[in-house]
């Protein structure tokens, strides 16, 4: 099995991630609540969920997390079975995903992603990723209110010579790192 | 004298905000399944103008809120607007003594077990259980996370129900700026509860279905040629109008709100009487649902440059106005 971490840090739009003592332009949601940065895996290490390794995000003030607004992702070459997601929705919603190919063919597939408000269970059958203690909110930090990343996954049924995935232009949906799988055993099996 | 809540069910669906979480807790204090009650009625209702700065405003439904919110249950509810703190709470705490739980409205600011506590203003809705008046305090239900079933001070309620509701910060933009009035809501219910069986779904998929076709587009918006109405309304004019990015996102709220119970009620109607097309016409109108919460965000997001975001508005709108439809023969067939 394969698995290849996508760097995203040239598409992301929004500050989801907040040190402690900080402000500035951070907000996850409308409210401008935002995920203790303290209390997740460090800035721009590896973090292994569900047995998928992702790149968590860096702190950069460009961003540490992709809104959706349809941004499309070039993906590498390979035959990609699986492209996984750390997400989570400001409440939960699903939408079609455009899967590109190298050929400009495209096929549609479904991300559905669960909310990350506190005390809000997953929805769609997604792995918990990250559930902080606390949430921040612009002036103080709450503890005891613990909001929740999910690590979601999107099927592609078609493998081979996928070039790039469309997100959805669904503002709530957020997007904070994606790995490619490549199962080639299973395909093998099918 | 100490009045203690009765033992009911912490209840709070998850796409609801605090109008459903409070009268959830409301009726199921009175013995109500709130998934049931709540989640049977599904439709549209819109009087242009009418939108309110309030966490629990329903459109279509200002003055007798339950009677919209389970429109297939014998229940109903009446605003007071008591002149005054003092006797905002003695009105309360009357009803308290009857034996009967009510909702208040309040300004989360002089809550201490909400976030905004000292920090923000905002309209917010709870419900009131009981009191003590030797120790000085409340019983509050109040699902809404960070969720909270216990005492607060009077002192803390009165002041969270006499508040002007003032603009402090620029965070809660939707539901400031509108006083409190120490308003309260009491909750009626009558005696003929519908037992919730297979002819009752049968007529409330029915029912809802019929009140969708039968749309009207002036002076009050209603069923499916409303909501088209209302939301190419608000497209078209978003990006003049400034305050197109309340109305969607504050009439957003509760429509979500609502599909998500109606799919919910659908999906555990489909379980109970082993009917697979009631899970399936569910998961359609959570579908629906999905497409109100990216609608809300949407507009929510475009305050700072309107006119760019009217093309993913028109195709929000569109595609969500297009899954309604599908539902529709859904419905149509199941009824049927």
């Amino acid at each position: 099995m394969r698995k290849v971490r996508i760097d995203l840090s040239g598409f992301f739009t929004n500050r989801g991630l907040q040190p402690p003592g900080t402000t500035g332009d951070y907000g996850f949601n409308i409210w401008s609540n935002t995920f203790p940065a303290e209390e997740l895996p460090p800035a721009g290490t590896v973090a292994d969920v569900a047995g998928v390794p992702f790149s968590f995000p860096p702190d950069a003030a460009t961003g540490d997390n992709i809104r959706c607004r349809g941004q499309v992702i070039p993906l590498p070459e390979g035959d990609w079975d699986w492209i996984y997601l750390i997400g989570a929705a400001e409440r939960r919603t699903e939408d079609r995903v455009e899967l590109r190919y190298r050929d400009g063919s495209v096929r549609p597939a479904w991300l559905r992603m669960s909310d990350f408000w506190p005390e809000t269970p997953m929805r769609f059958g997604e792995p918990l990723a990250f559930r902080t203690r606390s949430m921040r909110y612009p002036r103080h930090t709450h503890r005891n209110h613990a909001p929740a990343l999910w690590q979601q996954r999107i099927g592609v049924a078609q493998p081979e010579d996928l070039a790039a995935v469309r997100l959805p232009d669904n503002p709530a949906m957020h997007v904070f790192a994606l790995t490619l799988v490549a199962d080639e055993e299973a395909r093998c099996a099918r | 004298m100490r009045v203690e809540p009765a033992p009911a069910p912490f209840w709070r669906h998850d796409l609801t905000h605090c109008l459903h979480t409070t009268a959830g807790a409301l009726l199921a204090a009175r013995g109500l399944d709130p998934l049931e009650t709540l989640g049977a009625g599904w439709g549209f209702r819109f009087v242009p103008g009418e939108v309110r700065r309030e966490e629990y405003y329903f459109p279509g439904h200002d003055e007798d809120l339950f009677a919209g919110l389970a429109p297939y249950h014998p229940v109903s509810s009446r605003w007071h607007r008591p002149g005054d703190a003092e006797q905002g709470w003695q009105q309360v705490r009357d009803a308290l003594v009857n034996g009967v739980s009510v909702a208040v409205a309040a300004d989360n600011f002089h809550l201490p077990f909400r976030p905004a506590y000292r920090d923000v203003h905002t309209n917010h809705l709870m419900a009131i259980e009981g009191f003590d008046d030797e120790t000085g305090e409340v019983f509050v239900n109040d699902p809404v996370p960070p969720s909270f079933r216990g005492t607060i001070p009077l002192t803390a309620l009165m002041a969270a129900r006499d508040s002007g509701n003032p603009i402090a910060h620029d965070r809660d933009l939707f539901f400031t700026a509108n006083p409190i009035g120490n308003r309260w809501l009491e909750v009626t219910i009558g005696a003929d509860v519908p037992e919730v069986d297979e002819a009752f779904v049968a007529r409330v998929v029915g029912s809802n279905a019929a009140g969708w076709l039968d749309g009207t587009t002036g002076p009050v918006l209603t069923g499916l040629a409303g909501l088209r109405h209302f939301l190419d309304a608000a497209v078209e004019g978003f990006a003049e109008h400034p305050e197109s990015v309340d109305e969607v996102f504050v009439v957003g709220g509760p429509m979500l709100a609502v599909a998500g119970l109606h799919a919910d009620f659908l999906d555990r109607a489909g379980v109970r009487f082993g009917d697979v097309r009631l899970r399936e016409l569910g998961r359609a109108v959570d579908r629906v649902a999905h497409h109100w919460s990216a609608l809300r965000i949407a507009a929510a997001t475009a305050r700072e440059d309107r006119v760019a975001a009217v093309p993913g508005l028109r195709q929000r709108t569109a595609a969500l106005l297009g899954d309604q439809e599908a539902v529709l023969e859904r419905m149509s067939l199941v009824a049927a």
